[in-house]
């Protein structure tokens, strides 16, 4: 393995990035995980793991000893379990840290992992929703700001460094079996809150389809620019949840706002922005994903639903 | 007397139980027969082939609109239109262009019905939506699963490129609002429906809707009412000292629906305003021209 390339994925303590690392390292890549949350012990197959804040010096040593041929940043904080300051610190700063450490040590692939939630569900919105239009989300919930400021930044830097190819992905509700993201858990939970007289459509990209895309554009493509990623078919949201083993707890949308954001003062629960999307559509074309790396995702909705909850 | 009475209390329990139980079935079958009706759902099942999944992203279902254009059959009967020129739909994406009248969107709701029952094959049309109507609890998955979608250019253009057929009243609210002394005479058109035309080179259908402006016949907008209800306009109708809050439901007026030829526009879609203007005074002055011919042949109001 002395001459493999060397793929630098942050997040490694998280599922995504695991599976993305075993998928790299498939393919003949060596890999070295970096995470600024405590480390596993083992991710089931031969990969360096570091703990590093992406916003310290520490790593610029993992860049200094390991030099990437790629990066994945797939590091971002999700959610807001963490304080805004820190997500600020991690998000923004740490993200532009990883991409100039990138540039500075000769990386010539890079893909930054962004999220829809940025578009925002909003009554206004259209359908479906491509890349080139504007981010809404931060009209509704300042507390995006960092997500579209990652994404926004990644994207500049992506235009004014044409040596790293930097491709910025932007998928939809991330689920699958290995993820513990706000949505997954939220799928899991014993008593599911449904939003009373709101129905829209919703999708869902099952972990396998998200990984898959994840690995084909960085290794198989030279695309630079944002890309969506919307898994396969749209679904009603109460479809969805009606897949779900959990107990239906119809509820009017404002007494869900209100129980999120009180219980997100004493525990991990789902981001109060995130009842819009169980209100209002945001659905998102990955036609241009599609077309770029000649691929489409494998898993329906009723499938990747099922999985990660579990139900055959 | 009252032993006999008392004896035979059990059969009368039984027969009131069985009347009962016969009078729920026939309600049923009733309510069963106003939100089935066959010849409508066939229709939909020919009308827009969906995939596995059974939604289209729009939130539309063939299997859930069922019911709503069940229901709307009625009212489309209750108006026992007069459909000339359905042939004129085309397969594929094309914009319907109408007259709005008659203060509450039943003109939509006739030319969406006629278009779906005389069509050959039927046509689903998509309607555009007032901006708010995502906001309306319950009302928003009702208009989904049927087939509207919010009215924005760029969801238009999603549509018309997936080779949906638009129902779009240029008018707008301007045109359903028209009082008495107004009817019948198309109000400014917006330019909106062209440039989209141009863009998704979509032809255009223009549809001339005589009737509904006697439906509900409104002899003053009360401004302030309206502003004050968040209402684009607030009809005082004719027959409301006769009829009282009655008189805000529609007359059973018969409704003549003239389909035309399609119109096929050529040019840039980003041209200036008054390039398209010119274009949209094509459609103006055909569909005017439609409206009166109609007015012209129509023998009565009824």
């Amino acid at each position: 393995m002395a001459d493999a390339p060397i793929a630098l994925i942050t997040g490694i303590s998280g599922a995504l990035a695991q599976l993305v690392g075993k998928a790299l390292v498939d393919r003949g890549i060596a890999v070295v995980g970096v995470d600024y949350r405590h480390l596993p012990d083992a991710v089931g197959y031969p990969a360096v793991l570091l703990r590093a804040n992406y916003n310290k010096t520490k790593i610029e040593d993992v860049f200094r000893r390991h030099r990437p041929t790629y990066v994945l940043h797939l590091g971002r904080v999700g959610n807001l379990k963490e304080r805004m300051n820190k997500r600020f610190d991690l998000n923004v700063m740490g993200s532009r840290k990883v991409m100039d450490l990138a540039l500075k040590y000769g990386a010539r692939r890079m893909l930054v992992l962004s999220t829809f939630h940025i578009y925002g569900a909003h009554p206004h919105n259209h359908t479906p929703i491509y890349e080139d239009e504007p981010l809404r989300a931060g009209t509704a919930f300042p507390q995006i700001a960092d997500a579209i400021q990652l994404d926004s930044q990644a994207l500049t830097w992506a235009y004014q460094h044409d040596e790293v190819k930097t491709m910025i992905l932007r998928p939809t509700n991330v689920i699958g079996p290995d993820i513990s993201n706000a949505m997954s858990k939220f799928l899991r939970q014993k008593t599911v809150p449904t939003v009373i007289g709101f129905d829209p459509m919703v999708q869902f990209v099952h972990q396998t389809d998200l990984v898959e895309a994840i690995v084909r554009s960085t290794c198989d493509s030279q695309a630079v620019g944002v890309f969506n990623v919307a898994g396969r078919g749209t679904i009603p949201v109460r479809r969805a949840l009606d897949l779900v083993p959990g107990r239906k707890l119809p509820l009017p949308s404002s007494l869900v706002m209100s129980l999120l954001r009180a219980g997100s003062l004493v525990m991990r629960t789902l981001p109060p922005y995130l009842v819009n999307f169980f209100k209002y559509p945001c659905v998102i074309s990955d036609q241009k994903l599609r077309t770029t790396l000649s691929w489409e995702p494998a898993i329906g909705q009723t499938e990747a639903i099922r999985s990660t909850v579990g139900v055959a | 007397m009252l032993a006999e009475l008392v004896s035979s209390l059990p059969a009368t329990l039984a027969d009131t139980t069985e009347n009962l139980r016969r009078a729920s079935d026939t309600l049923r079958d009733f309510a069963a027969s106003i939100t089935h009706v066959p010849e409508v759902e066939e229709a939909i099942e020919r009308a827009i082939p969906i995939g596995a999944s059974g939604y289209d992203p729009w939130g539309f279902s063939p299997e859930e609109s069922k019911l709503q254009y069940s229901l709307a059959y009625w009212i489309y009967r209750y108006f026992r239109p007069v459909v000339h020129g359905i042939e004129n739909v085309p397969a594929g994406r094309c914009l319907v262009i109408g007259n709005h009248s008659g203060q509450l969107p039943f003109d939509g709701l006739v030319v969406s019905m006629a278009t779906l029952l005389e069509a050959e094959p039927p046509r689903l049309l998509r309607p555009m939506a007032e901006r708010w109507f995502p906001t309306l609890p319950f009302v928003n998955i009702a208009f989904s699963r049927a087939g509207v979608a919010v009215g924005d250019p760029i969801n238009c253009r999603n549509l018309l490129e997936a080779e949906n057929a638009m129902l779009v009243f240029p008018e707008g609210t301007r045109g359903s609002g028209k009082t008495w002394d107004h009817r019948y005479k198309l109000v400014r058109f917006g330019r909106g429906f062209m440039r989209l035309a141009l863009q998704a080179k979509a032809p255009i259908i223009p549809v001339a809707v005589i009737g509904a402006e006697e439906s509900i016949i409104s002899l003053y907008d009360f401004k302030p009412l309206a502003r004050a209800l968040g209402m684009p306009y607030f009809p005082v109708p004719a027959l409301l000292p006769l009829l009282g809050p009655l008189a805000f439901l529609p007359l059973p007026t018969r409704f003549h629906l003239y389909f035309g030829e399609p119109m096929v526009f050529d040019g840039p879609f980003d041209d200036e305003d008054e390039a398209i203007e010119k274009k949209v005074a094509v459609v103006t002055e055909r569909l005017q021209s439609m409206i009166d011919t109609g007015l012209e042949a129509r023998e009565s109001v009824f």
